[in-house]
């Protein structure tokens, strides 16, 4: 291992190192905001790593991980998401009565298994990426022990997670088998050409990856999981799983699918077109008349999942650019939607019923335009980073010659305009007179409002100016197809 | 190749399994015929030497012991990777001793954070 | 030099985003500080800039500051940006001081008032909406300010919304309004399918490349932009919605009348002056439509009670004015007499103000009368405004840019629309000094309660100056032959075509109006001062009271509209409430609700059906995977 080699895994190494610091200050001496303190020098120490690393194409370090420029976008995406899940569970977990101190170990480790994730070039990282960033999550999810939602919720993920990772387990052995490959890119072209149909077995192997993939992805049918474990598990938790280890997924199913071309043949497509038609159609229709705040988020994530497939669905630099700008607003969009009711929440409970909403305009104005804002992205309204992100997308679809998943796109976003206007109407309306029997909520720290009044500032700047960024992600994912011959 | 070659190839499978079904099948069907059958008090209770057993047996265990006892797995499992890397000890040379360093250093973090917060002690 | 030209609109658009988020929470000095003070500073700006834009000269006497490119996909890459020519810098200049000016005098015009930082977060997104249109270097962003100019003039004219007669005027300006936007929306979609771009410089150079004078899409597109900006200047068929505008308070009345809302169309018009002048037709109709408002306007303005719908009837006149003159190719006049128009109808419309405050809120003029002893300070501005308005020769500056006007449609071979104008200067004098007469003069017949304080006064002394100098920046030949102002413009416009006629000629026209106006006074002074009993008489006929009636209400436009297009459109959309397109949409929403609940039911909350839901995913995918 080399010097250069050392310094592009540093974010890896910062990241683990915290998290062992942060269980060794635990153990000198329990202090919460001393443990707080700490994983947010971990997360900004990690997000130096990621900027001051040489960036690139093929930063191949061993046969496990590379970290390009595509690897160094996503691991500063998903550690910037880290840090705010930590103020936010900060504001969380200190009006709760026990002790809090590893939960930021957990976190830590949750984002280090992201971290491998999306710097993987190889099934075996993959798999130990995916499988720390599972065991981390059971833990936080299940981390509210005294409620039993989140009990459930931690158990019924720990079950779930474990189903899918044997299908994943099984793919990659089959797909082995046939190629002897454990590489991405050594797996490149299994045939001669694209219209020799693949080998059954390596077919099988890539379908059983994609179900275990799907779960992650919260993709119909593998959706079912989603609303109870996102309800269940506490708010700050259920942004990470929604933002982090989503967003970690996907990326790795963009490079999965960048150096091997092994998703454009007929099947894998079709099936993919068929998931992302699903779960855009599914996930609004399950939110239409949801009256919990946390599910309606939570099939909201479906849908925008099947959004996020349609630019999948082309190989190209156009696809990729809008995949990885709309999954970064999805990231500032969603992060501050559950932020919003993450730091809402009373001590006893989750403010996640649409009813604690009514006429929070009235009473908190701050919050509520800020939460109309996040809304209003979701739903891609103009001005917002949701809107250049679908338009993105869009552009996508229309370049591959989609049409059927562009329409379906468009009805989705229709009928999901429902459910999003009717939240923000919620809030607009007079407060209730009988209003009283509910607890109040808590006011905003200092740091939890400075930190929505970032991500909204981030959002409003990707939908007014988005032209430097994306002339970063343009650049950035040129570097997944480094290295691919042309067919 | 083709299915009927196939069958040919492998006919002493089906020949094997076709034994075995019979076999299994003749061993529960004489003893149901021949076997004796009553339904006595003592008939549906465990047989624990001769004894009559005395209360249940989902008796508690305290927590602490099966804590413990994970502990132990963990750590024995976690000290079964030091077997891979002395098998190629003198390959991997300094990188290997280098990377096993800093996994002992984090087991041995990990066994300091369980001593402090107390997991060990037997309540 | 012109750097960060963006600050003059930033600075009222900052000013509201304080306003509306943390306004009720600061005091009422720092609300008005921060109302007041943005505009101001951004007024600053705008002299700084104006000063820099005409010392330094820059090449082709324009300047573009490019600020961003919103998105760039698929060839459709709207460039944000600004773009300064003399035009805008006469726009800017007058729409920064006069709304200045304005919200110093609601600071204490609206003191009272309990939504008060509402108030001024309104008027702040006001004037920072009007700066975005006369700035904007790209139809989309002008569009922008010219919807934001038609929000903000709903939200101030339905200010005292609990009132159920102010919500409805405010609907009615919106909804009228949205007739010319609409027409102006396809407008622009007309320009940007047929030229390929927005870029207003662009959009002009490529229109006159391709388009033949007098084609069918030219008259189109300018068709359909004079639709919008009549809809915006409250002009003939569209002018019903301004006198009812007066339901919001004095200041906004002000500055919708003065600075910001109906000059829009005349901005347009005069920024769009390429299209136009390849559409000879759409020309003339702009003159015709000036013409006929003005005198039609004016014959309303006599018969008002209400001292402000007399000035309301009175803009859309003067709004006349500068259409007749943007029909007849002089440019400079209209924009001249937009300039002056807005410090003295600003005066004006603040002087009433003064007067309606100081008479318990009392807007009729007959219950008024003698306040010239009692105000005499309110009196004598507004008396200056007055003569403005009504171009008496020589020391107002209405002489100036009317005497321009008239002068111009005459010298550009128009004999009949100068009939209609000088017919239109008799009668705006008539109406300003019935005005003037039945306010100020005569008995007393209510009692003064408050007298209007410091703060209200000095902006109307300031305009009550300007309202005399600013005349000065294009004198007559006649009178010395003075044309700064027309230098200036005429680097961004147009030089009209008159024919050089001698100046004789221009002497004896110049005389005629002088005399029409005279006359007009002289009118007004017997009929409403002398012998009020004159008038009783006419009015107590048949045929006087009809024509009273007809003038009064605005030439019956309002029932016209509502007889042939409200209640036909009212019956059609209750007769149509349970037709099959609703049925269809009923329908949709069915089949979303049911889905909705037949896909909830599988979400059972049980661990071991949602593994089996993978398996039976994973199970229909390998089918698919393998059989396909």
């Amino acid at each position: 291992m080399t010097g250069v080699e050392l310094i592009l895994l540093l974010p890896l190494i910062v990241l683990s190192g915290a998290a062992v610091a942060v269980m060794l200050a635990i153990a000198v001496r329990r202090n919460y905001l001393a443990a707080f303190l700490l994983t947010l020098l971990g997360f900004v120490l990690t997000i130096m790593a990621v900027a001051l690393s040489p960036g690139g194409p093929q930063r191949n370090v061993t046969a496990l991980f590379v970290f390009d420029d595509f690897a160094r976008f996503f691991i500063g995406l998903i550690t910037g998401a880290g840090l705010f899940v930590a103020v936010l569970a900060f504001d969380y977990f200190r009006q709760q009565r026990g002790q809090f101190e590893e939960f930021f170990i957990m976190l830590l480790g949750a984002t280090f298994g992201c971290a491998v994730l999306v710097a993987s070039r190889h099934f075996a990282s993959l798999f130990l990426g995916l499988e720390i960033l599972s065991v981390s999550l059971y833990a936080m999810i299940a981390y509210s022990r005294d409620r039993e939602i989140s009990t459930e919720a931690g158990l019924k993920y720990l079950i779930l997670a474990g189903v899918s990772a044997a299908f994943l387990v099984f793919g990659m052995a089959l797909v082995y088998a046939q190629t002897g490959a454990l590489e991405f890119s050594r797996m490149p072209y299994i045939t001669a050409s694209p219209d020799e149909p693949l080998d059954i077995i390596v077919l099988a192997g890539f379908g059983m990856i994609i179900v275990g993939i799907g779960f992650k992805l919260a993709l119909v049918p593998f959706h079912l999981w989603t609303p109870d474990v996102y309800q269940g598990a506490p708010a700050p938790v259920t942004a990470f799983i929604a933002t982090a280890s989503k967003g970690a997924v996907f990326a790795l199913l963009l490079r999965l699918f960048a150096q091997t071309d092994v998703a454009f043949y007929p099947p894998l497509y079709v099936t993919f077109v068929i998931l992302a038609i699903a779960s855009m159609l599914f996930g609004s229709w399950l939110a239409l008349l949801q009256n919990n705040m946390k599910r309606i988020l939570a099939y909201s994530s479906i849908a925008h999942l099947g959004f996020l497939l349609v630019a999948f669905m082309g190989r190209g630099h156009i696809q990729s650019t809008a995949a990885a700008f709309y999954l970064t607003a999805y990231f500032v969009t969603t992060l501050g939607a559950f932020g919003i009711v993450s730091l809402l929440s009373p001590g006893e409970r989750d403010a996640e019923w649409i009813e604690d909403y009514r006429g929070l305009f009235w009473r908190r104005p701050f919050v509520a335009v800020v939460f109309s804002v996040m809304i209003f992205s979701l739903a891609g309204i103009p001005l917002t980073g949701g809107f250049v992100g679908k338009v993105l997308v869009i552009l996508a679809g229309e370049q591959a010659a989609q049409w059927a998943l562009v329409v379906v796109l468009v009805t989705a976003s229709a009928i999901s305009l429902f459910y999003y206007v009717r939240v923000v109407g919620i809030m607009y309306m007079p407060a209730e007179a009988g209003g009283a029997d509910r607890p109040a909520l808590p006011g905003l720290s200092l740091q939890g409002g400075g930190a929505l009044a970032c991500l909204t500032g981030l959002l409003v700047l990707l939908g007014v100016y988005p032209g430097p960024f994306l002339d970063l992600v343009r650049d950035m994912v040129t570097t997944v197809y480094a290295g691919v011959l042309p067919r | 190749m083709p299915a009927t070659v196939e069958i040919a190839v492998f006919w002493p499978f089906f020949v094997y399994f076709g034994c075995v079904i019979v076999l299994v099948a003749g061993m529960v069907g004489v003893s149901y015929v021949l076997g004796s059958r009553h339904w006595e008090r003592a008939t549906g209770a465990p047989f624990e030497s001769g004894i009559v057993t005395t209360g249940s047996a989902r008796v508690g265990v305290p927590a602490n012991f099966y804590l413990v006892a994970m502990l132990f797995v963990i750590f024995d499992l976690e000290s079964v990777f030091l077997f891979a890397w002395a098998a190629v000890v003198r390959q991997v040379g300094w990188t290997g001793y280098v990377g096993a360093c800093v996994f002992i250093v984090m087991m041995a973090a990990a066994l300091v954070y369980l001593w402090r917060v107390g997991a060990l002690e037997g309540r | 030099m012109l750097m960060e030209l963006w600050v003059v609109p930033a600075l009222p658009l900052a000013g509201f985003c304080v306003l509306a988020l943390v306004g009720k929470r600061l005091s009422r000095w720092l609300v008005a500080g921060i109302g007041a003070g943005s505009v101001g500073l951004a007024m600053v700006g705008a002299i700084y800039f104006s000063h820099d834009f005409m010392a330094f000269e820059p090449t082709g006497h324009l300047y573009r500051e490019s600020l961003w490119t919103w998105l760039n996909v698929g060839g459709f890459s709207p460039d944000i940006g600004l773009y300064l020519d003399p035009l805008s810098v006469v726009m800017m200049l007058v729409v920064t001081i006069v709304g200045f000016l304005i919200h110093v005098y609601s600071i204490q015009y609206m003191a009272g008032d309990e939504a008060y930082s509402r108030f001024f977060a309104y008027m702040n997104l006001f004037v920072s909406s009007m700066l975005i249109l006369v700035l904007a270097d790209d139809l989309l962003i002008l569009y922008l300010g010219w919807e934001g100019v038609g929000l903000c003039s709903y939200l101030l004219i339905g200010f005292w919304y609990q009132s159920a007669a102010n919500a409805r005027a405010a609907i009615k300006a919106f909804v009228v309004t949205r007739v010319g936007d609409t027409a102006m929306a396809i407008g622009l979609f007309l320009l940007f399918t047929q030229l390929g771009t927005l870029d207003i410089q662009e959009v002009l150079v490529r229109a006159v490349r391709q388009w033949p004078v007098g084609s069918a899409t030219a008259i189109a597109a300018a068709g359909l932009l004079l639709a919008g900006a009549v809809g915006k200047s409250a002009q003939l068929p569209l002018q019903v919605w301004l006198p009812d505008a007066m339901a919001g308070p004095t200041p906004v009345s002000a500055l919708i009348h003065a600075a910001t809302m109906v000059t829009a169309g005349v901005y347009l018009i005069a920024r769009m002056h390429d299209l136009f002048i390849i559409a000879p037709p759409v020309q003339t109709a702009v003159a015709v439509i000036g013409a006929a408002t003005l005198v039609l306007a004016g014959c309303s303005a006599m018969t008002q009670f209400d001292i402000k719908r007399v000035l309301a009837y009175s803009t859309i006149s003067q709004v006349g004015y500068m259409f007749l003159a943007l029909g007849v190719h002089a440019w400079s006049a209209a924009l001249f007499h937009f300039m002056t128009h807005a410090f003295f109808k600003s005066l004006l419309f603040m002087g009433a103000g003064a007067v309606i405050i100081s008479m318990h809120h009392e807007q009729n003029m007959f219950k008024m009368g003698g306040l010239r002893k009692q105000l005499p300070f309110t009196f004598w501005t507004f008396l200056i405004g007055a003569c403005s308005l009504a171009s008496l020769p020589l020391v107002t500056s209405g002489f100036y840019s009317k005497g321009l006007i008239l002068w111009s449609v005459w010298a550009t071979g128009h004999p009949v629309l100068w009939g209609a104008a000088l017919l239109g200067e008799f009668i705006t004098s008539v109406y300003t000094f019935r005005m003037v007469f039945l306010t100020f003069f005569g008995e007393p017949k209510g009692e003064v309660s408050a007298r209007p304080g410091p703060i209200i006064l000095g902006p109307l002394v300031i305009l009550a100056f300007f309202s005399t100098v600013a005349g000065c920046v294009h004198i007559p030949r006649p009178l010395g032959h003075f044309r700064l102002f027309a230098r200036l413009v005429e680097q961004a416009l147009p030089v009209p075509p008159m024919q050089p006629l001698p100046i004789a000629t221009e002497v004896v026209f110049q005389l005629l109006m002088q005399g029409s106006v005279l006359l007009g006074v002289a009118f007004a002074y017997v009929l409403f001062l002398r012998r009020n009993d004159l008038v009783a008489a006419w009015t107590a006929r048949p045929a006087g009271n009809a024509l009273h009636r007809f003038w009064f209400s605005g030439w019956g436009f309002d029932w016209v509209y509502t007889t042939l297009l409200a209640k036909p459109y009212v019956w059609f959309a209750h007769a149509s409430r349970d037709d099959a397109f609703e049925w269809i949409y009923r329908g949709i929403g069915a089949i979303n609700r049911g889905l909705h609940e037949q896909l909830s039911r599988t979400q059972t909350g049980l661990v071991r059906w949602y593994a089996v839901g993978i398996v039976i995913g994973a199970v229909l995918l390998l089918g698919l995977v393998v059989f396909l």
